[in-house]
């Protein structure tokens, strides 16, 4: 890990694990709904204030707190037309698979790639640090795959390539 | 071997070439035709010689409507020893190699007949598919092959550029570089035939260019040459989607493993099942 | 508008059938089965991790293109360094890295086709959950580029195939579908199109076991002996399929045999596989014991002895009352373990007993007063039974409906997979 990375995100961490303090909250607006808050965004009063952590102006992470809810949203790195492909490709596969992800949200919010939405029910259920263990290491591996990926493909068409070109030698 | 039978079957192959086999008349006699798009370019260059030369008699008079060549296989003249019926039976599946061959052939021989005389061949193009097409020029040193190509998605797009890029490169390998030489260039038509009317200028076609030069088809490879850079749009295809595939089961792989760690984060509840007075069972939502 | 023919693609457990729609015959049959690079020891049962997990263990990284499909996986099954894997188990895709390579090379190595100028119909079993859906249309429409999908369920496919049949008048999609491969019998009510998913039964008698049960017979009899051991079940499952059929009366059948051995024993002759020695044995009483099994299912298994149109009769009872004619009347065959003679006739008489008996049954408690005017039972056979299913695309492919039904790339890029959920039914008639 460089040493940029692990400043950025221990700040992720321990923002995170503060702002996991969630309670269970009945909605103040519709009777006997038990809404995350952050999402219905109908009681400005529960809604706490949004924070956004940046390591440079591609990469960085909103979390917005609310009473019973928060949502993190991320964005990955990409430095070219092939990154950008492969982390959409990624991403859209995560997000296709949301149900077992049961913190993840199925639709980034706008501006982001990635976005989780974390209830207090997923808290009540759920150890805390390993959630925020979770999301640590799936920031922490979202680069690595995505650039493995990149080198792999182009290893691939160099021997695609070349196994072509050697037939042709004549 | 059993009896011949009746028999009526459509397959296809690469570019949208179609065929029909079938037994129109008698069971003996079997009519495989073949439709292919770019039939009338090919003819104009010399396909149906080609065809004559390798498939002689069995080329069809009468070729069947809705297709563009037939030829007729009396079943009871082909050859019976196991070898040569293979050599058949191979010649035949050969079919739209052969008549895609013909401009290629024309190609090579022009270069040779320039060699002395100089000057530059006919641009022959073939537009092997809707939207792509294959031109093949003869100059006194060389042959050059440019294919148009479109990518109709965005991620077949950008994998499409890495391997080009590759194949243009590919040739500073110390061990090929004797293969012929490849240019690469997107939305702009190479010189040679940017004369050419009605080519399109977006951002999603290429124009690759293989520059061949005599010794890549000498009569000794010359046929293998042919096969080999008639299959290149298949061959990039094949591996564009075979890496999507591999980015798919990595894909898998590391999704299944972010699942192992989210699954650590589950608490072992306890789930003794709890009932109401009247035996009905709680269920938490 | 396309005029390339749709591909038909049908990956069962065991083979899979795959061709252009519009044929009669698939184009190819071979076995779903896949070599690849690594331990055979890893068993496919366990999770689908790629044979590089994270990390560039190899420079080269195209190791996922070394593999080989079908019958030369199987060639290559003692190659060392290859392991032998079946991506399909119980019908339902267990292995999605694998059979998505599986696909690969059937399209491009077997087909010769470039997949984005075709549509494509896919058959999946009955009671497939929608996610399984979604990950083929995933697969197809993502890595292959394809034009459109269609996925049909495989009973209702061998409906359809029962329209070649020139018994069959009108194109319903409601019957019953009796479905015997090699591993396991199905069978499957349908009603206009949709599988009743509560009432599906499976015989665990095919193929494979009468095969067996022929090997078993004929080493009783002592017949087996002149064959090498390890050609003995290849020798059993020919029999099975030349000479084998359904008879009508075992006891009569039995005496028949005793009177004139000579009219009705078979001889067949064969070769050893290694050494090319001749051999030959007698083919007797299996010929028609061997389908038997289906009917009397206590002559080889002691735990499986319900007979086969006892199973259909339950299977259209626990079908909702309103379809159970139309379920008696149209009962469809498919599959290999299908095609003895006679089999439908047996069929067709022995449930038709049974239906009779209960109506008898039902007017005697009634005091007479009550008379039923009677259920129609008919079992359907058709010349095109052993890839009924296959066939059934085929012919559902070659409708001009079927390009308005399927689901296009750009229906796709616009939806998502989750378009693949549903699917409407249609080329029925009614």
């Amino acid at each position: 890990m460089s040493n940029v990375l692990r400043p950025y995100l221990a700040a992720v961490r321990s923002t995170l694990t503060a702002a996991l303090t969630l309670d269970n909250f009945a909605s103040q607006v519709v009777e006997r709904h038990n809404l995350p808050e952050v999402e219905a965004g109908t009681s400005k009063e529960v809604l706490l204030n949004p924070l956004t952590i940046s390591r440079n102006e591609n990469e960085r992470v909103l979390i917005e707190p609310s009473v019973n809810s928060i949502r993190l949203s991320i964005s990955i790195k990409q430095a070219d037309e092939i990154e950008r492909i492969l982390c959409n490709k990624f991403t859209r596969f995560m997000m296709q698979r949301a149900e077992s992800f049961i913190v993840l949200r199925r639709k980034p919010v706008p501006g982001y790639d990635i976005s989780f939405l974390i209830t207090n029910t997923h808290t009540e259920t759920m150890l805390k640090h390993k959630i925020v263990d979770f999301i640590i290491q799936f920031m922490e591996e979202v680069d690595k795959e995505i650039s493995e990926m990149k080198l792999s493909l182009n290893a691939r068409a160099r021997i695609v390539a070349e196994s072509y070109l050697t037939a042709l030698q004549g | 071997m059993s009896e011949p039978g009746s028999l009526d079957v459509v397959f296809v192959d690469y570019d949208n070439v179609r065929f029909h086999l079938s037994t129109p008349e008698r069971k003996t006699v079997l009519l495989l035709s073949m439709n292919i798009r770019c039939w009338d370019e090919l003819v104009q260059y010399g396909a149906l010689d080609i065809l004559k030369r390798e498939y002689g008699a069995l080329l069809s008079s009468q070729t069947e409507p809705d297709y563009n060549v037939s030829l007729e296989i009396d079943l009871e003249q082909v050859p019976t020893d196991p070898e040569s019926r293979e050599a058949f039976v191979t010649s035949l599946a050969l079919l739209k190699r052969n008549a895609l061959a013909a401009p290629f052939e024309r190609g090579f021989a022009t270069q040779k007949e320039l060699d002395s005389s100089g000057g530059q061949g006919e641009l022959m193009q073939i537009h092997y598919r809707d939207e792509e097409a294959m031109y093949i020029q003869a100059a006194p040193d060389r042959v050059t092959v440019i294919f148009s190509t479109v990518f109709r998605e965005e991620t077949d797009r950008i994998f499409g550029k890495v391997f080009l890029q590759e194949f243009v490169d590919a040739r500073r390998q110390p061990s090929i570089q004797n293969a012929p030489q490849v240019l690469y260039s997107n939305r702009d038509p190479p010189l040679e035939i940017r004369h050419v009317p009605g080519l399109r200028n977006s951002e999603d076609i290429g124009y690759v260019t293989f520059v061949l030069f005599p010794r890549h088809f000498a009569p000794a490879v010359a046929s293998t040459t042919i096969s080999h850079i008639q299959l290149f749009r298949d061959y990039l295809h094949y591996h564009i989607k075979c890496s999507k595939a591999y980015m798919h089961s990595r894909m898998r792989y590391r999704v299944t493993e972010f699942q192992k760690v989210l699954n650590r984060a589950k608490t072992e509840v306890a789930t003794t099942e709890r009932k109401t007075a009247s035996g009905r069972t709680m269920v938490s939502r | 508008m396309s005029v390339l023919a749709p591909i038909i693609c049908d990956n069962g457990t065991g083979y899979s059938k795959v061709g252009f729609a519009g044929n009669s015959d698939p184009s190819f049959v071979f076995p779903t089965a896949i070599a690849t690079r690594g331990s055979a020891s890893q068993n496919s049962r366990a999770p689908a991790v790629p044979t590089k997990p994270g990390h560039l263990a190899s420079k080269r990284g195209v190791e996922d293109l070394d593999f080989f499909i079908g019958d030369e996986a199987l060639a290559n099954a003692k190659t060392p360094g290859y392991g032998v894997h079946y991506p399909i188990r119980h019908g339902m895709i267990d292995n999605w890295d694998h059979m998505e390579r599986y696909w690969e090379q059937t399209i491009f190595k077997y087909l010769r086709a470039e997949p984005e100028d075709h549509y494509f119909l896919l058959t999946e079993p009955p009671l497939n959950p929608p996610e399984n859906r979604e990950q083929t249309a995933e697969i197809f429409f993502e890595s292959f580029n394809i034009k459109g999908l269609y996925i049909a369920v495989q009973a209702v496919l061998a409906l359809a195939a029962s329209w070649s049949s020139n018994r069959v008048t009108d194109r319903t999609l409601t019957g019953t579908v009796i479905d015997s491969g090699d591993g396991v019998t199905h069978v499957i009510p349908c009603a206009e199109g949709y599988v009743i998913g509560s009432a599906i039964k499976h015989i665990p008698i095919a193929g494979r076991d009468i095969s067996q049960f022929v090997l078993n017979l004929m080493r009783e009899r002592g017949e087996m002996a002149a064959v090498p051991p390890e050609d003995q079940l290849r020798v059993a499952s020919k029999v099975k399929e030349n000479y084998s059929y359904v008879c009508q009366d075992i006891v009569r059948e039995f005496r028949k045999y005793d009177e004139e051995p000579l009219k009705y024993f078979e001889r067949y002759e064969g070769e050893h596989s290694v050494t090319g020695r001749k051999y030959g044995v007698d083919v007797g009483y299996e010929r028609f014991l061997a389908p038997e099994i289906f009917f009397n299912p206590e002559i080889y298994s002691s735990d499986f002895l319900t007979p086969l149109p006892q199973i259909v009769d339950d299977v259209i009872q626990q079908s909702p009352i309103d379809v159970r004619r139309g379920l008696y009347k149209n009962i469809v065959l498919s599959g290999g373990s299908t095609m003895f003679q006679h089999f439908g006739n047996r069929l067709k008489r022995d449930l038709k007993q049974i239906v009779d008996r209960r109506l008898d049954a039902s007017s005697v408690a009634s005091g007479s007063v009550l008379k039923s005017s009677g259920v129609e039972v008919d079992v359907i056979s058709h010349k095109r039974q052993r890839y009924a299913v296959w066939f059934g695309g085929s012919l559902l492919a070659s409708l001009p409906d079927f390009y308005t039904s399927c689901h296009t790339k750009a229906q796709y890029d616009e939806v998502g997979p989750s378009i693949c959920r549903r699917y409407q039914i249609f080329g029925s008639s009614t």
